[in-house]
C-alpha cells in the first residue's frame, strides 16, 4: 500500500485508534485520555493538511477494500470531501479543548471522549467515502456513536431527547438504505462520480429514479434537520455544550447536509437532477426551512434551544445554494458549509460557557452579562453579526453568493427569503445582545461560579475566541488562497465544468 | 517610500481605531480617541497628493483610497467633527463615564473614516454597518428609556435599510461584475432597467439619512441625545448617507426628468417642512434636527435636479459635497452652540407640557382631528386607537395560536416518526407497483 492509498486510512485512524484506547482507560488517568484527545486531533489536522495540499498539486489519494462482491469500501479524497473534512478536523480540535475544559470532573469522562472519537471517525468516513455504501456505513456509525453523547447526562428528558434522534435518524437511515439498494440494482454501481453516473444510464424510469431521490433525501433530511424530519434537533440541545456543538456544527447536521451535496453532485449530477424536476422543489423546501427556522427561534427563551431552531434555518441555506442550480449559487452552498459551522460552533461554546460559568440557560436571564463575560460575550457577538449576515463577517459572503447566484441564475424569489431570513435573524439575535450589553445586570446570577480574576476557565474561554476570530478571518479574507470560499470556487468548477 | 506610507496611512486610518476599540489594547494609551484620529490626521498633511490601494484579497476585491479634491475635504472635516466629539465626550458632566463609550466611539470612528476611503460599493457597505451599529451602541449605552426607544427605532431603520442597499449591491453587482463605483454606475447608467437598483439605493440611503418624509427617527434621536451624539448625528448618519448616495447613483450619467422632477419636489417639501417645524420649535435643541431636515432637503433638490440633467451635475457636482461638508459643520455648530447656550444659568427651561404644545399643527395633527372630532360629538380617536389596538392584539393572539400549532405539529412528528416514515415508504412502494 503506498503513501496515497495509506492516508485516507490514516485519518480515520487518527481519531479511531485513540477513541479505542480512551474506552478503556480509567477515569482518573485524565492526562493520558487529554494528551490521546490532543494528539490524534491534531494528527488529524495535519494529515488533512496534507492531502489539501496534494488535491490542490494534482495528487490522488484512494483506499479500496473489497466490502461485498462488486461494492468496495472506498475512501476517496477529492475537493468536496477535502471541505468537509477540513472542517471536522479543525473544529474537532477547538472542541476537543472545549470538551476537556467543559467535562473536569464530571462522571464517565472515558466513556464520552471514547464516543467523542468515534464520532468524528465516522464524520471524516461520511466526507471521504468514494461510494454509497461507504457514505451509509459511516452514516449510520455516526448515528450509533452520536447516541450516547446526547444521552451522557443520564437525565430523563436527556433520554428522551436520545431515544427521539434514535427514531428519527434510524427511520432516516432506513430510507438512505431502501434508497441505495433500489439504486444499485438500478445502475450496477454505487460510485461518485463527477457530474453524476446516473446521467447516463440507459432504460432507468425517471419515476424510479425521482423516487430513489425522494427517499436518498429524506433519508439524508433528517440529520440534514429538513422540516418536517427537524423535530430531534431542538430536542436533541440538552446534551453536553461540546456535543451540541458536535451536532449543529461539525458532524451531524453537516454530515446530512453534504450528503445531500454528494447525491445531487456525484450521484445524479446537478444538470441531470434539474432535468428531472427535482432540484425547484428541494429548494422550495429549503426556502420554507430558513424561514420556519427563524420563525420558531424568534419565539425561544431557551438559549439553546433558539440556537437549534437557527441551526434548522441555517443548514437549508447549503441545500438551497445547491437546489438554485447555477455555479455562484453553489459557492454561496458550499462555502456555508464551512461558515456556518464557525458560527454556530462559537455560538453554542458561548452559551456553555454562559451554563457552566453563571448558570444561565434562559436568554430572560442574560441581562448585562456582557459586563460580567466581555470575551465571551464578544465572541457571541462577532458570531451572532454574522449569523444575520452582517458585513465582513462569514454568513455575509455565504448570503452575497447566494443572492448573486440566485440572480444569476433567475431565481429572484430566493432573494426576499435572504432578505426575510436575515430581518428574523435579527430579531432573535439582536435582542439577546442588547440585554447582554446595555441591560443593567441582575443581583445575582442563577448558579455563578468563581475563576478568579478571569471571567471563565481558558479552556473554555480560548476555544469561543478562536471560532469567532475564524468567523471574521474567513470572512475578511474571503478572496485570499486557500480560504473556504476560494477552495468552494474550485469545487463549483469542477462540477460546472464542461 | 511615498507609496508605502500612504497605502500604510490608509490602511491604518480605520484600522487604527478599530483596534483600539478593544479595551485591551488601550489600557495603557492616554487619550486614544485622539491617537485614533492620528494616522487620519497624518494622511491629511502628508499626502498632498492623491493615494490608492488595491486590496484583491480583502472581502470580495475591495480597495481605499482618497483624491485630492474632495476626499481630502471630507475626511479634514470627519477628523474635526470627530475631535469635537470627543472632547464633548471626554467632558461631559451629566454622563457617568463608562469604558464602554470610549470603544462604541472608536468602532464608529473606523467605520466613519472607512466609508470616506471606500472605493467600491461593498467597501462602503461594510464600513457603513459597522459605523451604524457603533453608533446605534453609543446612543443607546448608559441612556434612559427615551433614548433606548428612540435608539431601537433607529435600529429598525438601520436593518431595514442595510437588507435594501444589500439587495442594490447584489443587483449592481449581477449587472456589472465589478463593485467598484465608476464601474458600478457606467453599467447602472447603460442599463435598460435601473429602475429596482435605484429606488432601492434612494430609499436605502433616504431612511439613513433621515431624508423627509422619512425623518421619523430623527426627531426623537435628536430629543434624547446627549450633545457629543447629537453632533454625531450630523455627521455619522446623515452625511455619510447623503455621500452614497453621490457615490453609488450615476449622477452625471443618467438622465431620468420624471424621477429627478419628484425628487425635487420631494427636497422642496423637506425644506419648507423643516422652515415651518423650525421656527415653531421652542425646545432649542431640536434645532439641528431641522437644520439637518433643510440641508438634506436642499440636497435632495440638487440631487434630482442633477438626475434630470446630468450635464448640470458635471457642472456642479462638487457644491454636492461642500452641501454635505457645511451640513456636518452646521449641525455641529449648532449642537456645540446650544450645548454652550443651555450650559449658562439664565438658560430658560422649556417644561416638558409647554414643550409638547410648542409642536407645530401639522406636526400634531391627528390629535387637532381627534380634537375637533371631540367637539363635533364624534369620538374618532378612542374608537380608532381601540380598533388599532385590538388589531394588535389579534394579530398577537395569531402569531400565539401559529406558535401553538407548529408546536403541536412537532410534536405531532415526534411521537408518530415511525409511522409516517412506514406510510412513506408504503406510499411509495404503491407508486412504484403502479
Amino acid at each position: 500500500m503506498n503513501w496515497g492509498a495509506a492516508l485516507p486510512l490514516f485519518v480515520l485512524a487518527s481519531s479511531l485508534l485513540p477513541g479505542l484506547v480512551i474506552f478503556f482507560l480509567p477515569e482518573e488517568r485524565v492526562a493520558i485520555r487529554s494528551t490521546l484527545n490532543l494528539v490524534g486531533a491534531a494528527l488529524k489536522l495535519v494529515l488533512a493538511g496534507v492531502m489539501v495540499w496534494g488535491i490542490f498539486h494534482g495528487s490522488h489519494f484512494e483506499t479500496r477494500l473489497p466490502l461485498l462482491p462488486g461494492l468496495d469500501l472506498l475512501l476517496r479524497a477529492d475537493p468536496l470531501s477535502m471541505l468537509f473534512v477540513g472542517l471536522s478536523s479543525i473544529l474537532w480540535l477547538v472542541t476537543t479543548v472545549y470538551a476537556i475544559g467543559y467535562l473536569e470532573g464530571s462522571p464517565n469522562r472515558s466513556r464520552f471522549f471514547g464516543f467523542f472519537s468515534l464520532c468524528v471517525t465516522a464524520t471524516v468516513g461520511v466526507a471521504l467515502a468514494g461510494n454509497l455504501i461507504t457514505f451509509l456505513l459511516f452514516y449510520e456509525l455516526l448515528t450509533l456513536a452520536t447516541y450516547p453523547l446526547i444521552v451522557h447526562r443520564g437525565t430523563e428528558v436527556a433520554r428522551r431527547a436520545g431515544r427521539t434522534y434514535l427514531i428519527y435518524t434510524v427511520a432516516g437511515g432506513t430510507l438512505l438504505l431502501i434508497g441505495t439498494v433500489w439504486l444499485y440494482t438500478l445502475a450496477g454501481t454505487l460510485e461518485f462520480t463527477p457530474r453524476g453516473f446516473l446521467s447516463t444510464l440507459d432504460g432507468a424510469s425517471s419515476t424510479a429514479l425521482v423516487i430513489i431521490f425522494v427517499l436518498l433525501i429524506a433519508g439524508l433530511g433528517v440529520k440534514a434537520a429538513l422540516i418536517p424530519l427537524h423535530g430531534w434537533l431542538p430536542q436533541a440541545m440538552v446534551a453536553p455544550a461540546p456535543v451540541s456543538a458536535l451536532l449543529h456544527a461539525v458532524a451531524v447536521v453537516k454530515a446530512g447536509a453534504f450528503g445531500i451535496v454528494r447525491v445531487i453532485y456525484d450521484v445524479y449530477g446537478i444538470q441531470f437532477s434539474a432535468t428531472l424536476g427535482v432540484t425547484l422543489p428541494l429548494a422550495i423546501v429549503a426556502a420554507v426551512t430558513i424561514i420556519y427556522g427563524s420563525m420558531r427561534a424568534l419565539f425561544q427563551d431557551d438559549l439553546k434551544r433558539r440556537l437549534a431552531f437557527s441551526t434548522v434555518s441555517q443548514v437549508a441555506y447549503i441545500v438551497l445554494g445547491i437546489t438554485i442550480v447555477g455555479p455562484i449559487a453553489a459557492v454561496g452552498g458550499l462555502v456555508h458549509l464551512v461558515h456556518q459551522g464557525v458560527m454556530k460552533i462559537t455560538l453554542f461554546f458561548c452559551a456553555g460557557n454562559l451554563a457552566e460559568t453563571l448558570g444561565i440557560h434562559k436568554v430572560s436571564e442574560m441581562n448585562g452579562v456582557g459586563r460580567r463575560m466581555p470575551w465571551t460575550m464578544a465572541a457571541f457577538t462577532i458570531a451572532a453579526f454574522g449569523m444575520i449576515g452582517v458585513p465582513p463577517l462569514a454568513g455575509f459572503i455565504s448570503k452575497w453568493y447566494l443572492g448573486l447566484g440566485a440572480l444569476d441564475a433567475g431565481q429572484g424569489w430566493v432573494i426576499f427569503i435572504l432578505a426575510g431570513s436575515s430581518l428574523l435573524n435579527a430579531g432573535y439575535f439582536l435582542p439577546i445582545l442588547y440585554a447582554a450589553w446595555f441591560k443593567t445586570p441582575a443581583d445575582a446570577w442563577p448558579a455563578e461560579r468563581s475563576f478568579g480574576r478571569r471571567e471563565t476557565a481558558w479552556a473554555l474561554l480560548a476555544p469561543p475566541l478562536v471560532t469567532a476570530f475564524l468567523t471574521l478571518a474567513v470572512g475578511l479574507l474571503a478572496s485570499a488562497p486557500f480560504s473556504p470560499l476560494q477552495w468552494a470556487r474550485f469545487i463549483t468548477t469542477l462540477e460546472y465544468a464542461e | 517610500m511615498n507609496a508605502i506610507v500612504g497605502v500604510s496611512l490608509l490602511v491604518l486610518t480605520p484600522l487604527l481605531p478599530l483596534l483600539l476599540a478593544f479595551p485591551a489594547l488601550r489600557s495603557r494609551l492616554p487619550q486614544p480617541c485622539y491617537i485614533a484620529l492620528l494616522p487620519a490626521f497624518i494622511l491629511l498633511l502628508a499626502l498632498p497628493q492623491g493615494a490608492s490601494i488595491d486590496l484583491p484579497w480583502l472581502l470580495l476585491g475591495s480597495g481605499l483610497g482618497i483624491d485630492s479634491g474632495v476626499g481630502r475635504l471630507l475626511l479634514a472635516i470627519a477628523v474635526l467633527l470627530w475631535m469635537v466629539a470627543a472632547h464633548l465626550l471626554h467632558t461631559a458632566k451629566d454622563e457617568p463615564a463608562d469604558d464602554r463609550v470610549t470603544s462604541y466611539y472608536l468602532l464608529t470612528l473606523a467605520g466613519n473614516l472607512g466609508t470616506v476611503l471606500a472605493t467600491d460599493l461593498v467597501g462602503f457597505f461594510t464600513f457603513s454597518t459597522l459605523m451604524g451599529y457603533g453608533f446605534y451602541a453609543l446612543l443607546v449605552v448608559g441612556g434612559d428609556e427615551a433614548r433606548w426607544r428612540a435608539a431601537r427605532t433607529y435600529l429598525v431603520v438601520l436593518i431595514v435599510a442595510d437588507l435594501m442597499l444589500f439587495e442594490a449591491v447584489l443587483i449592481a453587482a449581477a449587472a456589472a461584475g465589478g463593485l467598484h463605483f465608476e464601474a458600478v454606475c457606467q453599467v447602472v447608467s447603460q442599463s435598460t432597467s435601473p429602475g429596482l437598483y435605484l429606488s432601492m439605493v434612494l430609499v436605502g440611503f433616504a431612511l439613513k439619512a433621515g431624508i423627509w418624509p422619512l425623518h421619523f427617527w430623527l426627531l426623537p434621536l435628536f430629543r434624547a441625545s446627549r450633545p457629543a451624539v447629537a453632533l454625531l448625528l450630523g455627521a455619522v448618519p446623515i452625511a455619510t448617507a447623503l455621500l452614497g448616495l453621490v457615490r453609488w447613483l450615476p449622477l452625471g450619467e443618467i438622465s431620468l426628468p420624471m424621477l429627478g422632477l419628484i425628487i425635487m419636489g420631494a427636497g422642496v417639501a423637506a425644506m419648507l417642512y423643516a422652515i415651518l417645524a423650525g421656527v415653531r420649535q421652542a425646545q432649542l435643541k431640536m434645532l439641528p434636527a431641522y437644520a439637518a431636515i433643510f440641508a438634506t432637503g436642499v440636497f435632495t433638490t440638487a440631487m434630482g435636479a442633477g438626475l434630470g440633467d446630468p450635464d448640470a451635475w458635471n457642472r456642479y457636482a462638487d457644491f454636492a459635497y461642500l452641501l454635505i461638508v457645511s451640513l456636518g459643520l452646521g449641525v455641529a455648530l449648532l449642537v456645540v452652540s446650544i450645548g454652550w447656550l443651555q450650559a449658562r444659568p439664565y438658560s430658560p427651561a422649556m417644561p416638558e407640557k409647554q414643550a409638547a404644545d410648542s409642536a407645530p399643527w401639522f406636526e400634531c395633527w391627528l390629535g387637532a382631528i381627534a380634537r375637533w372630532a371631540v367637539q363635533m360629538g364624534v369620538d374618532t380617536l378612542p374608537r380608532l386607537r381601540a380598533a388599532w389596538l385590538a388589531k394588535v392584539g389579534a394579530l398577537w393572539q395569531a402569531a400565539r395560536a401559529w406558535h401553538r400549532a407548529l408546536d403541536g405539529g412537532e410534536r405531532f412528528l415526534q411521537r408518530w416518526v415511525c409511522a409516517v416514515t412506514l406510510f412513506l415508504l408504503l406510499g411509495i412502494v404503491v407508486v412504484f407497483i403502479a
